[in-house]
This record gives structure tokens, sequence and C-alpha cells, in this order.
């Protein structure tokens, strides 16, 4: 019963919830509800891993700051095997 | 000429698993399979496919994969052992779960033109960097700080905090990679789709996705089995998951 409630809770959060968009990009990551609560955001229902932000401001204000979600590059890291360092050895079952 | 060992992973009745090796074999060829038997070891005695390995690991015998942390080490120690014994040089391990099909024959060549091209040590799908992220299986490792003291002790990177996810099935190994991997152990019950990626990184190995043309034909929820034939039309090279291997198309192709 409690996962079958889950998942219209999240069901609903997806077609209702506010659009999250890339502040890097401008892609649209999903919707989702972003609700605060004891000092945390909570988001639900967002299926993208996303990660959080504050977003630079053009206008110096004391009062207000905005939370942005953006996502990791495409893994895209170099071989590094010629560069390991000589003390890590293989690590033998453990 | 690729020398590409594809491991079928399974569970399945004997039957089954003989069924699907006959679809494989009539698409790959049959000097370049093995089956990797997660199911029980009665059965196991009874696939009469000779190319087979069992996987007696607890770890991949999980029912909650992702909250029990199903583990693929077993697999890759038997197979990176059984490799060793095996006559033949095997320059790259593809490893597939049994609702995995292949759709090209020559799936393996495009795989190693891919990892050529991008200088690749791994390819995988859907291979995302997943640290400081909402990802689900990123946050429930990171409340164990024994993950981190983990990637902290193995890693050659400048970065030990860096965590990627992949789905396991459909990866394809240059054979020091595979072996590299095969000789580590989880710190504590980690999923694989978190754990293998994330060794290989701090490993020193290069890690690419095979991007968005061909991850779409690899999902992980649902059964795709309708899908085979127009996803084939729609240039795919392999298709998941397909839970029903079809049955005009296993007699076709093993005619």
């Amino acid at each position: 019963m409690r996962r079958i409630l889950r998942s219209i809770g999240v069901s609903f959060a997806r077609l209702f919830g506010t659009k999250i968009v890339d502040v890097e990009s401008g892609r649209t990551l999903g919707k989702a509800f972003a609700i605060s609560w004891r000092g945390k955001v909570h988001l639900i229902g967002l299926e993208t891993a996303v990660r959080p932000t504050f977003l630079p401001q053009e206008r110096l204000t004391y009062w207000k700051q905005e939370i942005g979600f953006t996502t990791h590059q495409p893994p895209d890291f170099p071989n590094e095997r010629s560069t390991r360092p000589g003390n890590v050895e293989q690590q033998e079952s453990n | 000429m690729e020398n590409v060992l594809n491991v079928v992973l399974s569970h399945q009745s004997p039957r089954e698993v003989d069924r699907l090796v006959a679809y494989w074999k009539s698409v790959i060829g049959d000097n370049r399979l093995l089956v990797a038997y997660g199911g029980p070891r009665k059965s196991f005695g009874e696939i009469e496919f000779k190319s087979k390995v069992f996987v007696d690991d607890s770890g991949l015998r999980t029912r909650d994969h992702q909250r029990e942390g199903q583990s693929y080490t077993g697999v890759f120690r038997e197979v990176s052992n059984l490799i060793r014994r095996r006559p033949g040089p095997v320059d790259f391990v593809a490893l597939f779960e049994y609702d995995h099909l292949p759709l090209v024959q020559d799936l393996n060549a495009r795989q190693v033109e891919r990892m050529h091209s991008d200088q690749a040590d791994v390819i995988a799908h859907h291979l995302a960097r997943v640290d400081g992220t909402s990802h689900p299986h990123y946050l429930y490792y990171a409340a164990n700080t024994e993950f981190a003291r983990f990637l902290e002790k193995v890693s050659v990177r400048i970065n030990p905090e860096i965590v990627l996810s992949m789905f396991g099935t459909g990866s394809c190994w240059k054979r020091e990679a595979f072996d590299a991997v095969s000789g580590f152990n989880e710190p504590f019950a980690i999923y694989f789709e978190i754990f293998l990626p994330t060794l290989a990184h701090h490993l020193g190995f290069r890690l690419r996705d095979y991007a968005a043309a061909q991850d779409t034909f690899v999902s992980n929820l649902g059964d795709r089995s309708a899908e085979v034939s127009s996803a084939r039309d729609r240039g795919a090279w392999s298709l998941h998951p397909v839970k029903r291997l079809p049955e005009q198309l296993s007699s076709v192709r093993t005619a």
C-alpha cells in the first residue's frame, strides 16, 4: 500500500512539479517538487541526477540567493595507467 | 580480427540457457561465447553448452539488487581465471545479461572500433559521473565513510572522490582492465553499477559511454521483446531487456 501511494505521489510530482532546467546548458532535466523542510530542500520525483549550485547574481542582494541545478559532463577522463604511482599495487582479493 | 569473448550471465533453466546460446551462436558464433551461470549448481551441469563457468558467489544472488549491493566480482574473477586457462587470445571481454540480445553479427567489431576511436579501456551503456549529485546509488554509498576510504586507498587519480555509474550489461572491457578489476573485492556490499566503473576509473582506466544512439536501446526496466525487429531497423546493435526470446527470430537464426 505504501509503495502504491509513493508511486502515485511521485507520478503527481513528475506531472505537476516545477520544471527543473540545467542552469548551464538550459536543458530541461525533468519536473519535481522542491520542498523546504527543516533547513533542507527535498527534491521529490526528479529522475535526472543533478548537482545543486548557487547561481551567480548580476545585482548584489543581501536578502536572496538562488540555488539552481546542473549535471556533470559525460565522463571523458584520460587513461592514467602510465602515471600510476609505484606504491599502489593491485590489491589481492581480501 | 578482434578477439572478444562474450560473457552471457544467466540464472535461467538449462533449457532456456541452451536456447539463448543457440541464438547467440547464430549471431556471433560459438567460439567467442561463454556462459557465466548464477543459477543452481545442479542446473549448471544440465546445460549442454560446454563453454560455461559456474559462479559460486552469494553476492550475485541478490533479490533487491540495489539495496543488497549485487556484485559481479565473482563473475569477473571466474571469467578472468578461465581466460588464463583457455586456449586462444582474448583481448576484450564483453558482458551481457541473459536478457540483452545482440542484434548485429558484427557487434564485437563495432564495439572494438568504438573503443579504438574513443581510446577507451571500457565502454558501457549509460555511463555517467554521479558524485555530488542526487543519484540515489551515489547518495546511499556516500553515507558510508568506508566507501570514500576505499577509493582513497586504490585511486591513482588526482581526485579520489569521483564516482561513476553505468549499466553492467553491454559493457566491453579491454583485457587488462577486466583482469585488474577482477583482482578486487568490494570493501562492503556495493552495487556493481557503481563499483565496477568507479573502481576501473580509479585504477587509471579510461571509460566512455556508447552515446545516446545506442543507449536508447538499453534500458533498465520493462520488457522490449516486441521491439527486436524494429530496434534492428532503427540501427540498434543490441537490445535490453528482452525477456522472451522471439520464437521466430530464434528459429530463423539457428536454421
